[in-house]
């Protein structure tokens, strides 16, 4: 009896759940923009952020930038009289979620671009879905795949290794440092990383002498430590953007390896700090001019900008912007300076056009240049080097 | 009488499915439909492997990835028909399958679990570092989508019926199987092995049969959802998904098929809650995102509760029941 | 390789190895129990140090914070128990484990929304120097990892030989029927080791937490590991938990020292998996659990 009645039960359950969704289309189709006839209607944006798994701590402060910068371009007049609406969708950290979103963005809220998404894996994953319906995509996410393999559609706002590595290789060469130890995770950002820095190292007259590797998530280094240890290395270098920066740091201290640390923007962050504490101090990494925007020049248009950001960011939300979130802040600004110089209404292709004609614009990473060939847009100028000092970052000048 | 109206309802509901893409056309609403579709067939075989057979498997995702990666390499690297790039991913996870229930015969409970779950996180491992096949951490894309002689499948209505067709047969199919010979001998297992074995079901066959037809069709599920998104990458076909098919088997509860699918389908349809239900506000379609997992982890707790008080979710059939409960 | 790199690997290995021994003693308490596998116990892991953290940085001192934190995860250990099992207690088998998975979601996703998704330090429990021992360096912290192992799965050991409880933890493993035939209240016994696998998997993850960071999402990972050390050494035996998790800490060692770092977990899985096959009681037990 119970059987029965228990897949009965479950049949009205996938019944309900279906009607839902057919529902759910029917009124959405229905409704297009809400808004008031006062004010112009509103251009959609749609986000796909990582608020949940992996990437978590990337899109949380993301997703924070862009609220704020929407606030800000709404408070003064919005865009030639629109304000702008940001739909935010969570990825979850998953590839085939960001897809899904993708599509959701795309023909639910019919957005003019998306901006997204947090991790590489997942901005590759959307490429098929703007490719199909022509919707511009401007990645936050640092992986050198993105803008390599060009598509007309995506864009990208990080330094992508290709940049960043040959510049910490010449910075590492110019200390005269030539036997380099590397370490770098099985993710996606250490494995593009590493790729690159074996292609490049030679040129930049630099030996890897010993080249491990951990898995994200790991929580101890020592063993590969100690073989680097062995191999007597100059000089360390680190390839990785999550947690374990720390525990390399602070695992060489406690072997006692003196050698100079080095690694990339991945490791700009305020936790790598905290977590491995005197073992972050003489840490030397890459990154843009974000942290310490005075070394654009305190004079120059790109230090404002830079600490506009920062102090409306710090005053709203209680702590500095990291990295991600100045990734983020550079992808609004580029969508939002392309739909100031579309004419007329504009439209996804319109504004993919504009996009691609952005020239000269200061964001918080850099100055953004894009051509129909270059779509990340930035050049190694834009970096410099970074060292941690009495717990904070000071800008690399011996 | 029962079982007549039983079936005429059945057959209603496969209907429906497959007329969904006349009245909706929205293209997400179909896309998320498909990922139901999907997983469906996973489930399938994981409730013949589980529910009927009593193994364990928290490995599924893996064999999911297994025909997800064959099926794409086969047709977009090799070039090879989609048939025939289909018809090797299934091959390919049944062998993987056989391959995993072959050494594993001597295990059973907790230790086929550790089994399985070892080898989902050793496939993992292996999908990101075989680059040369799977494209590595970065993921595989432009797969090509499904499509016969000159026919190309590649509107979500049309991969919708696709999936929805396949997914139906192997429901069909399953159902089929659990009514007649081979399922009993599934379900004989289940109950008591050496019963099983005494009354000439030869365990060790079944078992590993059952395992390979249960890893062949998550294979099938992913060759499906290759073409279908057109993009793969490791992170799909980690232990959470198997876990949380492996939760859905559970709380469907045992010798059934439509429990396992329809909480596969609440499961799958939770996360899109929020664009998929009318009338919802952006700030609770956030909101519901947000809290995902704990809806879930309630959802699997309550509902395991309730229904074991109402007794006899997991009991094989003739067991008997505490005093009060009323079958 | 050196004398003293060879030290070096295995320190670091009785470090990790102390951490798994802890964890999987917690598994194996509750499955001598209940005849179960308790996917929570890693976020057990996961609240021992995030409520540290939090502790310390709302001010309060470090040994206080630690104490708290073992006993708040004891207490929901219980309450894990109370709530989420017992209820469903005549369900029995794997549709317990996957309530335990359940639980686990919440922990998890609960610790995000309280604590938020970054990763947060925790300051060490004793400040100074690396300690030389014949060439290798061991940081102070790593002492304090293996000395609380060490201690906590003697004082348990202790208890379960000696002590009346645990002679009614004993019989429980045994047979729950015949254990309440005697007068003993199972349910008592079971909530025991619910809260003693959560101060375990606590403590744990509050001693580690200094060397390694804490986030909210390490649970996971760390049961797996606590998973698989507890069936290495022999699922359900108190000895087993505490071998096998040391075996795995130095398998993985040796696995970095001459594989490589990408597929230390791999040949760890491969090695337990081959003992799995071979051994199915693992290297200590002596029976085969045949439970669920």
């Amino acid at each position: 009896m119970s059987r029965v009645r228990a897949r009965f039960g479950a049949a009205l359950v996938v019944a309900a759940v279906l009607a839902g969704a057919l529902g759910g289309c029917g009124a959405k189709q229905g409704g297009g923009t809400e808004g008031g006839q006062a004010d112009k209607e509103p251009y959609r944006i749609g986000a796909v952020v990582s608020l949940t798994g992996t990437y978590a701590g990337l899109g949380v402060p993301e997703k924070k930038a862009i609220e704020l910068q929407r606030d800000a371009v709404n408070a003064s007049g919005g865009i030639n009289g629109h304000p702008v609406e940001v739909i935010f969708e969570d990825d979850a950290t998953d590839p085939a979620k960001a897809a899904a979103a993708a599509t959701k963005l795309i023909d639910q809220d019919g957005v003019l671009a998306i901006i997204g998404a947090t991790g590489t894996a997942q901005t590759m994953a959307m490429r098929s879905e703007v490719q199909r319906a022509g919707v511009p995509q401007v990645s936050m996410a640092g992986g050198s795949v993105i803008t390599d393999q060009l598509d007309p559609m995506v864009f990208q706002t990080p330094w992508p290794n290709r940049i960043v590595v040959p510049f910490v290789l010449k910075a590492i060469a110019g200390k005269g440092l030539a036997k380099v130890a590397l370490i770098s995770d099985s993710g996606g950002y250490g494995k593009d990383g590493h790729a690159i820095i074996a292609k490049e190292a030679p040129a930049a007259g630099i030996t890897i002498v010993a080249d491990e590797t951990f898995n994200p998530g790991d929580t101890d280094m020592s063993s590969q430590l100690t073989k680097i240890r062995a191999a007597k290395p100059d000089a360390v270098l680190m390839w990785n953007a999550g947690k374990e920066a720390a525990l390399i740091a602070k695992g060489m201290k406690q072997l006692g390896m003196t050698q100079p640390l080095f690694g990339g923007p991945g490791n700009g962050r305020k936790e790598f700090i905290q977590g491995a504490g005197d073992g972050a101090e003489g840490f030397r990494f890459a990154a843009g001019k974000i942290l310490v925007p005075s070394a654009y020049g305190t004079d120059t248009e790109a230090y404002r900008v830079a600490t506009e950001f920062i102090d409306s960011y710090t005053q709203k939300y209680g702590e500095p912007p990291d990295i991600f979130a100045g990734h983020a802040y550079d992808a609004f600004l580029i969508v939002v300076d392309a739909l100031k110089r579309v004419e007329g209404e504009p439209t996804p292709a319109k504004l993919r056009d504009a996009i691609e004609q952005t020239k000269g614009l200061v964001g918080v990473g850099g100055t953004f240049s894009y051509s129909p060939t270059d779509h990340n847009g930035l050049t190694e100028s834009e970096l410099v080097l970074y060292r941690v000092e009495n717990g904070a970052w000071v800008l690399d000048t011996q | 009488m029962k079982a007549r109206y039983r079936q005429a309802l059945v057959a209603l509901g496969a209907a429906a499915l497959l007329a969904v893409p006349l009245v909706v056309s929205d293209r997400y609403v179909l896309k998320v439909l498909t990922f139901v579709g999907v997983n469906s067939i996973i489930v399938v075989g994981l409730a013949l492997l589980f529910g009927f057979a009593g193994q364990v498997s928290l490995g599924h995702a893996a064999f999911f990835g297994i025909g997800a990666y064959a099926s794409a390499y086969l047709a977009g690297t090799l070039r090879m028909p989609w048939p025939a790039s289909l018809a090797g991913a299934v091959a390919v996870a049944a062998l993987a399958g056989w391959a995993v229930a072959m050494p594993s015969l001597r295990l059973k409970g907790h230790y086929l679990a550790m089994a399985t779950l070892g080898f989902n996180e050793i496939m993992s491992v292996v999908f990101i570092e075989a680059k040369a096949v799977t494209g590595g951490i970065d993921g595989m894309g432009n797969v090509p989508f499904p499509s016969l002689g000159a026919l190309e499948l590649r509107t979500p209505a049309t991969l919708y019926l696709l999936v929805w067709g396949v997914a139906l047969l192997v429901i069909a199919a399953a159902a089929n199987v659990v009514r007649r010979k081979p399922g009993r001998a599934m379900r004989a297992l289940h109950a008591t092995e050496p019963g099983a074995a005494a009354s000439g079901v030869n365990v060790a066959a079944v078992k590993v049969q059952t395992f390979a037809l249960s890893a062949a069709l998550a294979g099938l599920a992913g060759a499906l959802y290759a073409h279908t998104v057109g993009f793969i990458s490791p992170s799909t076909f980690g232990l959470d998904l198997s876990i949380l098919l492996m939760a859905s088997v559970v709380l469907g509860g045992r010798e059934s098929l439509a429990g396992p699918l329809a909480a596969m389908a609440v499961f799958t349809l939770l996360p899109y809650a929020g664009a998929l239900v009318p009338g919802v506000s952006r700030v609770a379609a956030e909101t519901i995102q947000d809290w995902v997992p704990d809806l879930v982890g309630l959802t699997v707790v309550v509902v395991l509760i309730v229904k074991s008080r109402r007794g006899g979710l997991t009991r094989p059939s003739g067991t008997t029941t505490d005093a009060g409960d009323v079958r | 390789m050196s004398g003293a790199d060879a030290l070096q690997f295995v320190a670091s290995g009785l470090q990790n190895g102390a951490i798994y021994a802890l964890m999987a003693l917690g598994f194996t308490l509750v499955f001598a129990s209940t005849g179960i596998i308790n996917f929570a116990q890693g976020e057990f892991f996961m609240l021992g140090g995030m409520l540290v953290a939090a502790g310390v940085a709302a001010g309060v001192p470090l040994g206080a914070c630690v104490i708290g934190a073992v006993a708040m995860t004891a207490a929901i250990g219980c309450l894990v128990e109370r709530l989420a099992l017992r209820p469903a207690r005549s369900a029995g088998g794997l549709a317990l484990v996957i309530i335990t998975i359940g639980c686990s979601m919440l922990i998890k996703s609960g610790a995000r929304h309280l604590f938020g998704p970054d990763e947060r330090a925790v300051p060490p429990f004793t400040a100074g120097q690396p300690l030389r021992v014949a060439g290798a360096l061991i940081d102070p912290q790593a002492l304090w990892v293996i000395g609380l192992a060490v201690a906590a799965a003697a004082a348990l050991t202790a208890v379960y030989r000696f002590t009346k409880v645990g002679l009614a933890m004993r019989a429980c493993s045994i047979s729950h029927d015949a254990a309440r035939i005697v007068g003993i209240d199972t349910a008592r016994v079971v909530m025991l080791a619910f809260g003693l696998a959560g101060a375990l998997g606590a403590l744990a993850g509050a001693a580690v937490a200094p060397v390694t960071q804490t986030a909210y999402d390490v649970g996971a990972r760390m049961g797996l590991k606590g998973f698989a050390a507890a069936l290495l050494g022999g699922l359900g035996d108190p000895v087993g938990a505490i071998v096998g998790g040391f075996a795995l800490g130095l398998l993985e060692s040796g696995a970095v020292a001459f594989v490589s770092g990408t597929y230390k977990d791999a040949v760890a899985l491969v090695v337990l998996l081959a003992v799995l096959v071979l051994r199915p009681q693992g290297i200590v037990g002596r029976h085969l659990g045949e439970k669920l």
